[in-house]
């Protein structure tokens, strides 16, 4: 039997992504494969303390709630409008109704880079416009 | 992703008086906040990093952010979850921003009281220095996934990755992690 057919399917299996036969013919050849069952068996340990670590409570250095008071105290007030907060307010409602566009290849871009893009692109563009222009009106007759 | 499994999940939310005085730019009322969540969003700023200096740096970012946005929090999702997910965005959004290698490898004090030994003969310092030989790559999806337990399309969306990739990538950190702390205990 070829194990690498399987070994390939050993991170599907830990995430719950095969299907009911998928599953089943894995198990079949983890019954009499020691190598496969042991590459499963190690990712698994591997997985179980990463869970285990993501629970250990790390210690920030000392001050760090004093540093960051000090940093918010800068800050203008919570809801104080300034023009920053509206235009990122108005740009993440619209994230969170439009939601982001899928790209080809699985890639997605939120609503608001596209706008991004597209502000910096129809900036460019005024400006290559405007230069032309202005190299028309300078041309010699 | 809820972190329903965490141990921070189970700290109580500030109240919604303590978090109105936060919201009205009271910063010692944003002080105890701070003081009370400190190790969950410093803790996914190093694990997403995986060194003290950016953590240090990404942990504040997301409290900032937080402080900013405290007048649009709405009880929907509690506190802790809704503050674990400015943590992850922050420390995500600043890896890419600076795209740097970790310092050599530092293994965190953890709080008193907490084992380093986390199962199977692997203990904390083998872990992280591990994951700290990862290449952010590998290393951060890896992280979300298997520390954190986000679904792939949410880490693809995070990390502004294809969907495909991003599995590639953890399929490979698991690997190198792995044959890594194999090595370790055959040694």
């Amino acid at each position: 039997m070829d194990c690498s057919y399987f070994r390939s399917r050993i991170n599907r299996y830990v995430d719950g992504e095969l299907g009911y036969l998928e599953t089943a013919e894995l198990q079949s050849h983890l019954s009499f494969c020691p190598d496969c069952a042991e590459e499963l068996a190690q990712m698994s340990e591997v997985r179980g303390a990463m869970a285990t670590w993501g629970r250990t409570e790390l210690a920030p250095p000392p001050g760090f709630a004093e540093r960051v008071a000090a940093a918010a105290a800068l800050e203008p007030k919570p809801g104080e409008a300034t023009l920053g907060r509206v235009v990122n307010d108005v740009l993440d409602a619209l994230d969170e109704t439009l939601g982001r566009i899928p790209l080809p290849g699985g890639r997605t871009i939120p609503v608001k880079n596209v706008l991004g893009y597209g502000l910096a692109a129809t900036a460019v563009l005024i400006q290559v416009e405007r230069y032309l222009r202005r190299t028309r009106e300078l041309k010699p007759l | 992703m809820t972190p329903s499994n965490l141990k921070w999940a189970t700290l109580p939310d500030p109240t919604s008086a303590e978090l109105a005085r936060a919201a009205a730019g009271d910063v010692d009322a944003f002080k105890t906040i701070v003081e009370r969540y400190q190790g969950m969003v410093y803790s996914v700023a190093y694990n997403v990093l995986g060194n003290h200096t950016d953590a240090e740096d990404a942990a504040q970012e997301a409290f900032l952010r937080c402080y900013r946005k405290l007048p649009q929090y709405r009880s929907e999702a509690t506190f802790s979850t809704w503050l674990f997910r400015l943590a992850l965005t922050a420390s995500v959004d600043y890896q890419r921003r600076e795209r740097r290698r970790p310092e050599p490898v530092e293994v965190p004090d953890v709080a008193a009281g907490e084992q380093a030994e986390l199962g199977d003969g692997i203990t904390a310092a083998t872990l992280t220095a591990a994951l700290g030989d990862l290449p952010h790559d590998y290393r951060v999806p890896t992280v979300l996934r298997d520390i954190y337990g986000l679904p792939y399309q949410e880490i693809a969306d995070l990390t502004a990755r294809p969907l495909g990739t991003v599995k590639v990538m953890v399929h490979r950190g698991r690997a190198s992690l792995r044959l890594r702390l194999q090595a370790e205990r055959e040694a």
